[in-house]
Parts: C-alpha cells; sequence; structure tokens
C-alpha cells in the first residue's frame, strides 16, 4: 500500500528495458543449449583428434562433459560481469537489480539470480529431485533383493544403479539444509540484506545443477561398477562412465565450496548490529562449522578425482600397482574426505533442528555454548578418524588402535549434542506440531546409528562387520534416519517462511508415522542381514538372508510411500495452503521478524539485536519493544549502505 | 501483500512436479531400458538338447549337448546369427549367446571352437582342467588335463550362486590359436568337455583370461555381462 | 503487537511435597522409565547377537560376538538415558489442546544450562570410552599375537573367485578352504587385479586382497563346522558371486584331505612325487 510521498519497495523498482544487459536473454534453456551445445563441440573435437590407442573414450567423455559444464555456465549467463570487468566495463545499479530478479516474476526462478532467497529455492527444488531419483533407484535396488537370485536388474545395471543411488544420495545430503536454507535463512538469521557474494552463490547453484546430468549419463556410458567410493584399482579399470562420475564430482566440489565460502563470509562480516557471536543464532553456527568441514574436504575429493583422470586417460600410475601404484593411495584420500563429510551432512541438520526443539519446547537451548563447543570438538576430531573406513584393508595395521581411538572419541562430543537435546526438552512446553514430531523422531533414530558406529569402531568387531550390510544399515540410521529426518524438521520449519503457506500437518503427520515406520523395519531389516554376514553391493545373495532383505524391502516400499505421501503434503500445501502468517511458531530469531514472503533485501528497517533468540520464558529487555511501523525506506538512501552485498 | 504471488506460484508449483515426476521417472527408465535387462542375445537362452542317457560312475544320467563359440571380435556372425547384436564389434564375445540352460543331474557335454589368440593367464591355476568328468577335456581330439598357462584363449569357468550348490565347480581352458592374429580367420581350436550339473539354480560363468583393457586386463569385455560372462541355468 | 511480545510463562511445575515418594518425582519416574529400558536392551544384548550371529568357528569369532554383547550393554543404559528423557519429556510437559493451534503454549522455564549436569555428562561418557578402548586394544593385542606352530594359507582373490594355496603342500592350490581345528591360521592375501575382500565370515575376521602387496590376518579355528568364504569388497560385475567354502576339520581330516584332495589337483608328476613319498 503505497501514498503518492512514499517510496515503493525495491522489488516494485521499474527498471528500464535494457537492464540487465545479455542477461536478459538468458535463462535455463539457454544454459542447456549452451551445454548441450559445447558438450558436442569438446565431444566432436576430442574424438576427431585425441582417439588414440591410449586416450580413447575416456578422454572423449571427460572433454564431453567439461564441456557440457562450462556450456551451461557460459549459457546461463554467470561468467557475464567477469568478461565486462575483463573488458573494463562494469554492471549498472540497474542490471545488478536486474540481476537481483527484479521485474521478472517467476521467470527469475529459471535464471541466474543473485536473490539468495531465489538461490535457496532452486536448491530446494534440486534436492527434491536428486532425492527423487536417488529414492528410485534405492527401490529399485531393494525390488532386485526381495528374492536372492532375481532377474530383475542385471549384475552391470545393479552395481551402476548402487553406485549414482550413493552418489545422488551424497549429493542431496549435503546439500539439503545448507542450500536451501543456508541459503534463504542463514542471511536473514544474521540480519543481513543477502549474502556476501551473491553472485558466487548463483554460480553455486548452477553447478550443482551442471553436475548431476554428467552423473545421469554414466548409465548409458557402461555404468559406474565401482560403487560411489569407486576404490581404485576396480574404478580405474571401469567403463568410460567413471569420467562422467569424476566430473560431476569435480563440478559439485567447486559448488559447495564457494558455497561454503559465502556462508561462512557472511556470517563473520555481514551480521547486523548487536548481533555478536554469542547471540548468533545455533542453526548459523552449524552452517558455519558444517561448511568450514566442507573446505578441508573436499579438496581431497577434487585431488582424488583429478588423479583418478589422469590414470585412467593419460596414464599415470598412482593408483594401479602393477605400474607402481596403490589402491591405498586412493583410499586414503578417498577416506580423508570421505569421513568428515558424513559430518558436513551431519551438522547443519542437526542445529537446525536443535532451533526447532527450542522453538517447540518453548524453552531457551540448554548449554548453548557447550554445544557450540561440541560441534567444533566434532570436526576437529572428525579429521583424525578417517582409517576407521581402512581397519580391515591392511594398509598399516599398527594404526587401527590410533585411529579407535580417535574415533571412539568423537562419541564425547556426539553425547554433548544429546544432552542439549534432551535438556532443552526437560520441562519445556512441548508443543506438538508437525516439525517437533521430526526432533523427535531423530532422538530415537541417531541413538540406534550412532550406537551402532561403536561397534564398527571397534577394531576385532569391525574385523566381521566390515563391507557387510550391518554397516550400511548403520550409515542409513545416521544420515537418513538422524541427518534427513533432522533436515525434514527444518523444512516443516521453515516452510511457513520459504514458501507463504502453512503445511498441511494431517497430511504430515501421516507421512510422519509411515516414514517412522519404515525406518525402523527397513534398517532392522538390515541389520539382521549384517549381523548374518551378508555382504554389501551384492546383486545375488545366499538364500540363507532371505528374510531378513524381505523384511528390509517390505519396509523400504513402507519408507517409499512414506516420502510420497509426504512430497504430496508439500505440494499440495504450497500450492493451496493457508496463507502462513510473519511468525507463525512465535519464535525469536530474526528470520520471523520480517514479513512473508520476504521483500527482496530482508529488512525493511535495519534490525538492531539485543539478546540471543532464546529468550523464551525471560522478560523481554527495554527497547526496541514493539515492532516498527512498517515504513520502507527509499532505496540508496544512506541508511541502507551499511551492510550491502558486495 | 497483493494476490499476485499466490496466483503465480500455482503455475510454477505445477511446472515443478511435473519436473520433479519427469525427472524421477525418467532416470528409472533410462536405467532399466539401457541397462537393467540382463544381456540376452537374440538367440536367447541355448537349451541343451537331450541325446538319451548315459551310465557315469554307476549312476545313469540323463546326456545333453550344448556348442557356444569364442570369438576375437563380436563383429562377425556364427550361423548367420550377429555374435554380440548392438554391443561393441570390437571386443572378443562368446557367441551366438552366453545364456545356457541344462537339467539338473545331467550329464552335459559341451562342444566349443576357441578362434582367438592370447597369451598368459593372470593366475595359471586356471590352466588346468577342473570339475569336468575325469578332469579332462579333449582339445582337438587329445585328451588333456591342463594347457599351457601361457598359451590361453579364453576360459570357461561356471560356479553356483550364493548359496546354490557350493560344490559345484567347473573351469575349462581353451587354448590359443597359434600366431598373433586377432582377426577372424577361420583357424579354431576344439575343445569338447562333459561335466555332471548340479542343483536347480542360477550359475554364473565368467572368462578369467584378461582379453579385456586396462587393470589386469578384466576391463571392458571381460567387465560387461555379455561378452565373456553369462549365466548357466540348471532347471 | 505488543501482545505478541509478551512472555507468557506457564504456571510454575507444582513442587512435590518434601516426603514425596522418589517414584512420583519426575526424576523417579524417569529412573523406572531407565531401569525397564535397561533391561530391555540388555536382553537384546545378550538375546540378539546370540541368535542373529552365524555360529563361530574361531576365537576372534567368539571375541566378536562378546564385543557386540558388551558394547550392547554398555550402551543400553546410555540410550535408554535419553529416550528415557526425551519420552518423559513429551508425555509429562506435553501441552494439551495445543496440538492444532496457531497460538504458542506458554514458555517453559528458562534453563539455559546446568554446568553440574554437563560435567557429569562429559565424565561418564568420557568413563565409557576408555572401557570400550580398554577392552578393544587388548582385544586387538591378542589377535596380533603371533602364536607358534601356525599354519600359513595363502589367499589369492581375482575376478570373481578364490583360491587358496598353502605352502607346505608343495603346488597344491584349491577352490575349498580347509583348515585344521585348534591351529592358528595365518592368512597371506593378494590380488591378481583389484581389491577384493577376504571374509571367511565365520572366523570373525577379514583382510582386503590388494594387488602387488600381501596384507596378513590371522584366525585361531576352536570348533569344527563349515563356513563361506565371501568377498566383502566391492571388486566389480560378479561381486555377488565370489564365494568360496571352507571347513574347519579335525587335525588328522585335514592331513587326509592335503594329500588326497590336493592329489587330484596336481601335475602328473606332483602326483607321481606324492604317492612315492606317502
Amino acid at each position: 500500500m503505497t501514498t503518492a510521498a512514499a517510496p515503493a519497495l525495491l522489488e516494485d523498482t521499474q527498471l528500464s528495458s535494457r537492464a540487465g544487459g545479455l542477461y536478459r536473454h538468458q535463462n535455463i534453456v539457454t544454459g542447456l543449449i549452451g551445454g548441450i551445445g559445447l558438450g558436442a563441440i569438446g565431444w566432436a573435437l576430442s574424438h576427431q583428434f585425441l582417439q588414440g590407442s591410449n586416450w580413447g573414450t575416456d578422454m572423449v567423455v571427460t572433454v564431453t562433459m567439461a564441456g557440457w559444464v562450462i556450456g551451461l555456465l557460459l549459457g546461463i549467463g554467470a561468467f557475464n560481469a567477469p568478461v565486462l570487468w575483463m573488458l573494463g566495463h562494469d554492471q549498472t545499479h540497474e542490471d545488478e537489480l536486474y540481476l537481483a530478479g527484479v521485474g521478472q516474476g517467476p521467470r527469475r526462478y529459471w535464471k541466474f539470480c543473485t536473490d539468495h532467497k531465489v538461490v535457496g529455492v532452486q536448491y530446494l527444488i534440486a534436492v527434491f529431485t536428486i532425492f527423487g531419483v536417488g529414492g528410485t533407484l534405492a527401490m529399485m535396488i531393494r525390488t532386485q533383493l526381495v528374492s536372492a537370485h532375481s532377474s530383475f536388474l542385471g549384475a552391470n545395471a545393479y552395481n551402476a544403479i548402487v553406485s549414482v543411488h550413493g552418489m545422488a544420495m551424497i549429493v542431496a545430503t549435503i546439500i539439503m539444509v545448507t542450500g536451501p536454507f543456508g541459503n534463504f535463512i542463514v542471511p536473514i538469521m544474521v540480519g543481513a540484506k543477502d549474502m556476501a557474494f551473491p553472485r558466487l552463490n548463483a554460480l553455486s547453484f548452477w553447478l550443482l545443477f551442471a553436475a548431476v546430468p554428467p552423473l545421469l549419463a554414466t548409465f548409458v556410458l557402461g555404468g559406474v561398477d565401482a560403487g560411489w567410493t569407486t576404490y581404485a584399482p576396480l574404478s580405474v579399470q571401469a567403463p568410460p562412465a567413471m569420467d562422467a562420475f569424476a566430473i560431476t564430482i569435480l563440478t559439485f566440489a567447486v559448488s559447495v565450496t564457494l558455497s561454503g565460502i559465502n556462508i561462512i563470509v557472511t556470517v563473520l562480516t555481514m551480521r547486523a548490529e548487536g548481533m555478536t557471536l554469542n547471540r548468533l543464532p545455533i542453526f548459523t553456527w552449524g552452517a558455519v562449522i558444517g561448511s568450514a568441514l566442507g573446505l578441508y574436504a573436499m579438496p581431497a575429493f577434487m585431488v582424488g578425482m583429478v588423479m583418478m583422470i589422469t590414470d585412467r586417460v593419460t596414464g599415470t600410475s598412482f593408483f594401479v600397482a602393477a605400474v607402481g601404484g596403490s589402491g591405498w593411495l586412493w583410499e586414503n584420500i578417498f577416506w580423508i574426505m570421505g569421513h568428515p563429510e558424513v559430518y558436513v551432512i551431519l551438522i547443519p541438520p542437526v542445529a537446525a533442528m536443535l532451533e526447532v526443539v527450542s522453538t517447540f519446547a518453548r524453552k531457551p537451548i540448554f548449554a548453548y555454548k557447550v554445544t557450540v563447543g561440541a560441534f567444533i570438538a566434532i570436526i576437529a576430531l572428525s579429521i583424525m578418524v578417517w582409517a576407521h573406513h581402512m581397519f580391515t584393508t591392511g594398509w598399516a595395521p599398527d594404526l587401527n588402535g590410533p585411529f579407535m581411538l580417535t574415533t571412539e572419541l568423537i562419541s564425547i562430543p556426539t553425547g554433548i549434542i544429546f544432552l542439549c537435546v534432551i535438556g532443552t526438552l526437560w520441562r519445556g512446553s512441548i508443543w506438538t506440531r508437525l516439525p517437533m514430531y521430526w526432533a523427535y523422531l531423530f532422538l530415537w533414530n541417531f541413538i540406534i546409528g550412532g550406537v551402532t558406529g561403536i561397534y564398527l569402531s571397534d577394531v576385532p568387531a569391525d574385523n566381521y562387520f566390515h563391507g557387510d550390510m550391518f554397516v550400511t544399515a548403520h550409515f542409513h540410521y545416521t544420515l537418513l534416519g538422524g541427518a534427513m529426518i533432522a533436515a525434514v524438521a527444518a523444512f516443516c520449519y521453515w516452510f511457513p517462511k520459504v514458501s507463504g503457506r502453512m503445511l498441511n500437518e494431517r497430511i504430515g503427520k501421516v507421512a510422519f508415522w509411515m516414514v517412522a515406520i519404515g525406518i525402523q523395519i527397513t534398517y532392522f531389516g538390515m541389520f539382521w542381514e549384517g549381523f548374518e554376514g551378508m555382504p554389501r553391493r551384492v546383486a545375488y545373495y545366499d538364500p540363507i538372508f532371505l528374510h531378513a532383505n524381505q523384511m528390509a524391502t517390505v519396509g523400504a516400499y513402507l519408507l517409499m510411500a512414506g516420502f510420497v505421501v509426504l512430497l504430496y503434503a508439500i505440494i499440495h500445501s504450497w500450492v493451496h495452503g493457508r496463507p502462513a502468517p510473519a511468525n507463525p511458531w512465535h519464535a525469536k530469531s530474526l528470520e520471523w521478524m520480517v514479513p512473508t514472503p520476504v521483500p527482496l533485501e530482508n529488512f525493511l528497517v535495519e534490525p538492531v539485536v539485543t539478546a540471543d533468540p532464546y529468550g523464551y520464558g525471560e522478560p523481554e529487555p527495554a527497547a526496541p519493544a514493539a515492532e516498527p511501523e512498517r515504513e520502507p525506506v527509499p532505496v540508496g538512501s544512506a541508511e541502507t549502505t551499511a551492510g550491502e552485498p558486495v | 501483500m497483493s494476490e499476485k504471488p499466490g496466483r503465480e506460484r500455482k503455475p510454477k508449483a505445477l511446472g515443478i512436479i511435473l519436473t520433479f515426476v519427469a525427472v524421477a521417472i525418467g532416470v528409472a527408465v533410462v536405467a532399466i531400458l539401457f541397462h537393467a535387462q540382463t544381456y540376452t542375445s537374440p538367440v536367447g537362452t541355448q537349451v541343451a538338447k537331450s541325446v538319451g542317457t548315459v551310465t557315469v560312475n554307476g549312476q545313469t544320467l540323463q546326456h545333453v549337448t550344448l556348442a557356444f563359440n569364442t570369438y576375437p571380435d563380436a563383429s562377425g556372425s556364427v550361423d548367420g546369427q550377429a555374435i554380440h547384436p548392438g554391443g561393441n564389434p570390437s571386443w572378443p564375445s562368446y557367441g551366438p549367446t552366453n545364456q545356457f540352460q541344462v537339467p539338473a543331474h545331467a550329464l552335459v557335454t559341451v562342444t566349443m571352437r576357441q578362434y582367438d589368440s592370447g597369451g598368459s593367464l593372470n593366475n595359471p591355476w586356471f590352466a588346468t582342467v577342473r570339475g569336468t568328468v575325469g578332469s579332462v577335456a579333449r582339445i582337438n581330439g587329445r585328451l588333456v588335463h591342463a594347457v599351457n598357462p601361457n598359451n590361453v584363449g579364453h576360459t570357461f569357468t561356471v560356479r553356483g550362486a550364493p548359496g546354490t550348490d557350493p560344490g559345484f565347480f567347473v573351469n575349462v581352458p581353451l587354448p590359443a590359436v597359434p600366431g598373433n592374429n586377432q582377426s577372424d580367420n577361420g583357424q579354431y581350436e576344439t575343445v569338447i568337455f562333459s561335466f555332471v550339473s548340479g542343483s536347480q539354480g542360477v550359475y554364473g560363468w565368467n572368462c578369467e583370461y584378461p582379453c579385456g583393457t586396462s587393470v589386469a586386463g578384466f576391463g571392458g569385455p571381460m567387465s560387461a555381462f555379455g561378452y565373456m560372462s553369462g549365466f548357466l541355468h540348471v532347471v | 503487537m505488543s501482545s505478541d511480545l509478551a512472555v507468557k510463562t506457564r504456571e510454575p511445575d507444582p513442587l512435590p511435597p518434601e516426603k514425596a515418594p522418589f517414584f512420583s518425582r519426575p526424576s523417579g519416574k524417569i529412573f523406572l522409565i531407565w531401569l525397564a529400558m535397561t533391561v530391555v536392551g540388555v536382553l537384546i544384548g545378550f538375546y540378539a547377537p546370540h541368535h542373529l550371529l552365524p555360529t563361530m568357528l574361531s576365537v576372534e569369532g567368539r571375541a566378536v560376538w562378546a564385543t557386540v554383547v558388551l558394547l550392547t550393554v554398555l550402551a543400553a543404559p546410555v540410550a535408554a538415558f535419553v529416550y528415557g528423557v526425551g519420552f518423559y519429556s513429551l508425555v509429562a510437559w506435553r501441552q494439551r489442546g495445543y496440538g492444532q493451534s496457531d497460538e504458542p503454549p506458554p514458555d517453559g522455564p528458562p534453563l539455559r544450562g546446568n554446568s553440574g549436569l554437563t560435567i557429569l555428562w562429559l565424565v561418564v561418557s568420557g568413563v565409557l570410552v576408555v572401557v570400550m578402548l580398554v577392552w578393544g586394544l587388548a582385544e586387538l593385542a591378542s589377535e596380533n599375537a603371533t602364536h607358534p606352530n601356525s599354519l600359513q594359507v595363502d589367499v589369492t582373490g581375482q575376478q570373481w573367485l578364490w583360491t587358496f594355496s598353502y605352502p607346505g603342500a608343495g603346488n597344491l592350490e584349491t577352490r575349498s578352504l580347509v583348515l585344521p581345528d585348534n591351529r592358528t591360521i595365518v592368512f597371506h592375501v593378494t590380488s591378481e587385479d583389484v581389491t577384493h575382500g577376504f571374509w571367511p565370515v565365520e572366523l570373525g575376521v577379514q583382510v582386503d586382497a590388494n594387488p602387488n602387496v600381501v596384507t596378513t590376518i590371522q584366525a585361531t579355528t576352536n570348533k569344527l563346522g563349515a563356513f563361506t568364504v565371501r568377498c566383502s569388497q566391492l571388486c566389480g560385475l560378479y561381486h555377488s558371486f565370489m564365494y568360496a567354502s571352507g571347513a574347519v576339520v579335525t587335525p588328522q581330516a585335514f592331513a587326509v584331505w592335503l594329500h588326497a584332495h590336493g592329489a587330484s589337483a596336481l601335475t602328473a608328476s606332483d602326483v607321481a612325487r606324492v604317492s612315492s613319498s606317502s
């Protein structure tokens, strides 16, 4: 509602018809054209000039996939601004506004858009899609395993599906909270207008987008038969699909690195006045700490994949023993990434879930500083435990003891997280809305996942359980039952802010019970398989494992049905749901103090923070006591220069 | 706020739903169509022909026969049938099919023609004939117990799927044609052997001579079902 | 608008009378829940592994069973405590009538921490870690100890078959892993191509087979019976088919097998040599 004298909201700015320049014509369609086009050019050139005996189709696939990635980024406009800078020009303020999505309505979701809220929603849809792909593949796996010697999938297909299922789920779980909510929520939570590097933010999303098709292309390039862990030398032996897989990893790793840097710098440098580190919401701590660990881990993955490509394409001998290399080198490099990576997956959702627990117990976070310290201790220890994945490799038996020590030590800070949860629940006013349901399910699942991890940390026990379905059940309990369920809690919590609608809780609770029971049946079935001695990643198994597998498959179908019901609840609510108020949960962090839908640059008035967001049960501090009148501040005025994105 | 965002949300949400569903289904379809089907040659499964009964070690068993060959590349054809249609024509391959069916507890006599050159096995253990009647094979008319492990073309090595007759095992080395001739010049080694089939179930066979690419020669055709690997169905 | 920010705390929880029985206080009720769940957990610890694990044929295999039982028993009270407090909170302090409400229930008490409890928690978890570590290290040391009169078996993994050879028995290489009872077997494991996982399941040990290196693992048999060797490291197309049968037999039967079975796998001249010496 505006009067003649009051200026319009930032997002209602009228831009000239030239604002944005080349960006006006670039969107996902031009991106796909660019990607397919440059990929085709790369294919033709490498086919023509590089089809030598040692180079063959591995080089062709590598060049084609690299062409796809770069072409997509060119087509979507990621390089426009840097090229302009190189030519001595810059973007005008109008161009920047265009890039932030002003004047484009819903079309901005299909473009290279620097508004962190748009990037957050783009990530959200990407997460759903990738989970859909990975989940479909999981159902194919479980369908094959419902009988001992099924002919549903061939042996090649099964291995390829297992590998892509694993990698797709790893990609989805790494970004499931830092992508949508690290982008959408964190800047608002700290009182900033946007992220520190909005263009890099958009780039990190489109890199993720570029990384997925090569992963799917592995199915038609011979299939990756080496699991998502792609141990060498099996992966050096693998068909050209492995090169596409490597491009996926390289692209995705850059995406995660950029996203991590963005989150960390935003939180360190762009907090609102009065937002000291002590007043930072714990989700923000989780996003920063998880991202910092990702910065440590991702380069190892990239280095490993580059070495893998050179071994396959140019004949280096990093990993092939016959020519002087070692598969153990691969395993070490991989797990130096692989173990910290599960904490990159776990910490942001758990921190987000702690916000949920606090809000729905109407109590402050219990032992806030100790919990933050526990997160930091977890990531510090996690870089010292990687060889617990290698207890049975024979690599360094003398190191098994020390790695057992560091691994078992991680249970101490992890235990502090449980203390935080139950301490927050203790004597709280438990408000049983849907997000809280998921938080309780996390509690149940993560204890089981964590305890079974302790079995695996004991070297003699691991000598039995390594490489069997017990390990698979353990990490599904922690990653799906723990991290993903915490992410669902976070999603249900922030859904009203992101979508502007209330999630239908009746349908959501039906989904909840299906998922909760489905998880127990599926993964207890897998623990049973593991106890009995069934190896991992097998398409055909000894019929003595039949009943356990049937139990796991039945549970998986129930779990899948539960997720489909949840998806229906989400889509139905997003389209038809009750419009949400700005603060439906009466929570206290800054994201709930802005209107829904959130205006461009988030705050109509710069917030000044005087307390942490956990003041439940405590009297309000002195002024500002009342929500200020919604008088928008004119764009470009002196009051809005503070905290502008770079 | 105005109604515009609500109205605009609807088409966006529908588009997203459709995209999501399409992608998920699309991946499943791709996976199933392109690679999920166990490679089956157009010839289908070769069902062993019954040729009567025979007495082995005092037991009377049904006697059946199978015939198949190994080729240096899949570009040719067997009795008018392409060896490996739709496959990589430069990869060595078994033909005309890689799936066989025999009755349980029967004497199976296999006649093979080996058209390919070869070299050294990774593990010379596979140069010895195992699991056949008498642990011998008739190679070019002569009964032998083993071949030169440095002159092997391919092997035919069979064992049961996990839990299916773990005692069953057959390994027959197939000598290489002389010289270093990779192309199909019509020369072949004839290998005939007999074994007693095991209990009902699925058995996997694969070649143990590294005629493939990459690490240890087990990449390429050696790792792609249908060239140097297949199933023996015992019914 | 200011009412949005007014603090509504709920009525203070009624303090139990000084002499209220322990079990009517929250801590008492939680103790009962904890006790019940711990008992259930301990029972699961004793029952489940015994029935779910295969019958182990070695000292190390039995140690696996013992470790699983011990860790379950140690974990049960910890899990029971977390579950107990968490779910008791749901039962005792769930605000009824707010399940569908847009208004939140009144705030809970502003309990931000309890340093005594945190320190106690850290100490207890530290002690548990030390106990697990000592157990694990002791077990590891005993499993790595060298034994006199051990039997060496060379294991070769190749795509997609296991073969075993007995260095003390000439050129014997076989698909079956037959072992004598009451003996320490030292496996020397290698691979011809990619990484495999040598896992004789019922012996409770495993080690990877890597190309161009030899890794070792040992197991001391203590029970007769059949077992299966499976591959525990994905190795390509027929990883699922890569298994072998094994058996722990009496030392006499083992000696007979070594000569008899081995003979048929030897070349003609080896057969002549063995027959002339026996």
